[in-house]
């Protein structure tokens, strides 16, 4: 006969604590820098985007031109906000899912495998998000979002993707058990 | 502290490993949701007011995709936000909350409440089937009202259980 569950909740690894403290903390940082700097950024990636006017498709009309740089800037803002976003809503689910891995994963391997890839994968995986900005105003919007993808999302997010499902599957039969 | 029940923790990580997946589909199915909304919307021409002339049709379906899409957006930022929300209040609940049935009910209506994003993918098909104004108002009245009173009315019965079990004990 297995052992009930723990009626408290365990704490999960402090490593795994920190991340997420720190992720949140990256957030927040972020999120003050982009309204503390909006202009300076801005500034920044335009300037770069004018110096490689091949790689944004600039022809040297002004009117053409601005539009393509607004696109892009527009893109930019939306990867540094959506940094902010995520970072930290991806510490709570961080601390959240790790916590019940940590209390209801009766397994070992299982347990530490679940709270590795929550904690790698979603503490990474909002920096996506700020490649993508910082790579725009070199080599443009869908070369940025493929390398963020391939680089970040898809590896980072994935990994937390397959740790939150494994979690709700080995809940769930906790929870078929018990009825 | 004390953990939630387990069907609440159950509940609260469900909405989060779907609030996660539905981010990633949205990230690389774009095109396809937007083109299966598109003929969606020209599947039910009567519902969105199409009138076949193609420069208003076109408006129409645009601003139908786009509220599609912002449903879908909506179901993973709230997911991903509600989620982790229901574990901690109900974790908060479950260690100070001493009347067991107030527990209860505070931990039933927190699970209800973490149904909430759902209403923004019934928000999503709503739109595309009965049309935009008439979709959304279906997916408010139905679904996300009641949820999100649910979540609402949870968290205000726990704040009001901690105050007066706080009461109790300054009066103990």
């Amino acid at each position: 006969m297995t052992p009930p569950l723990p009626d408290v909740w365990r704490r999960p690894p402090l490593p795994t604590l920190v991340a997420a403290i720190l992720l949140i903390a990256c957030a927040e940082v972020g999120g003050a820098s982009m309204a503390k700097f909006k202009l300076e950024l801005a500034r920044g990636a335009r300037a770069v985007m004018l110096s490689r006017p091949a790689v944004h498709g600039l022809v040297g009309v002004r009117d053409a031109d601005e539009q393509i740089i607004d696109e892009a800037l527009v893109k930019f803002d939306a990867g540094l906000r959506l940094f902010h976003l995520h970072a930290e809503g991806m510490g709570l689910v961080i601390i959240a899912t790790t916590m019940t891995a940590a209390t209801l994963v009766r397994s070992v391997g299982a347990r530490r495998a679940i709270i590795l890839l929550l904690t790698v994968g979603g503490a990474a995986y909002p920096f996506g998000y700020l490649l993508w900005s910082a790579l725009i105003p070199y080599y443009g919007i869908q070369t940025g979002k493929a390398v963020a993808e391939w680089v970040v999302w898809i590896p980072f997010g994935g990994a937390t993707i397959v740790a939150a499902w494994w979690l709700v599957v080995l809940v769930g039969a906790s929870l078929v058990r018990r009825a | 502290m004390r953990r939630p029940p387990l069907v609440v923790v159950f509940v609260g990580l469900v909405v989060i490993a779907l609030g996660e997946t539905a981010g990633a589909l949205m990230s690389q199915l774009r095109p396809q949701i937007a083109g299966y909304a598109r003929a969606r919307v020209a599947a039910n021409p009567q519902a969105h007011g199409l009138a076949g002339s193609a420069e208003y049709d076109a408006e129409v379906t645009a601003r139908a995709v786009y509220a599609a899409e912002a449903g879908l957006s909506f179901f993973h930022t709230h997911a991903q936000g509600l989620g982790p929300l229901v574990i901690f209040a109900g974790t908060v609940a479950a260690s100070t909350v001493r009347w067991r049935l107030a527990r209860g009910a505070v931990a039933a209506l927190l699970g209800l409440g973490a149904l909430f994003p759902l209403g923004y993918l019934a928000y999503s098909i709503a739109v595309l089937e009965r049309g935009r104004d008439a979709g959304i108002e279906m997916a408010e009245r139905y679904v996300l009202t009641p949820l999100g009173s649910a979540a609402i009315v949870g968290l205000v019965a726990l704040a009001v259980l901690m105050v007066a079990g706080r009461g109790r004990d300054r009066d103990a």
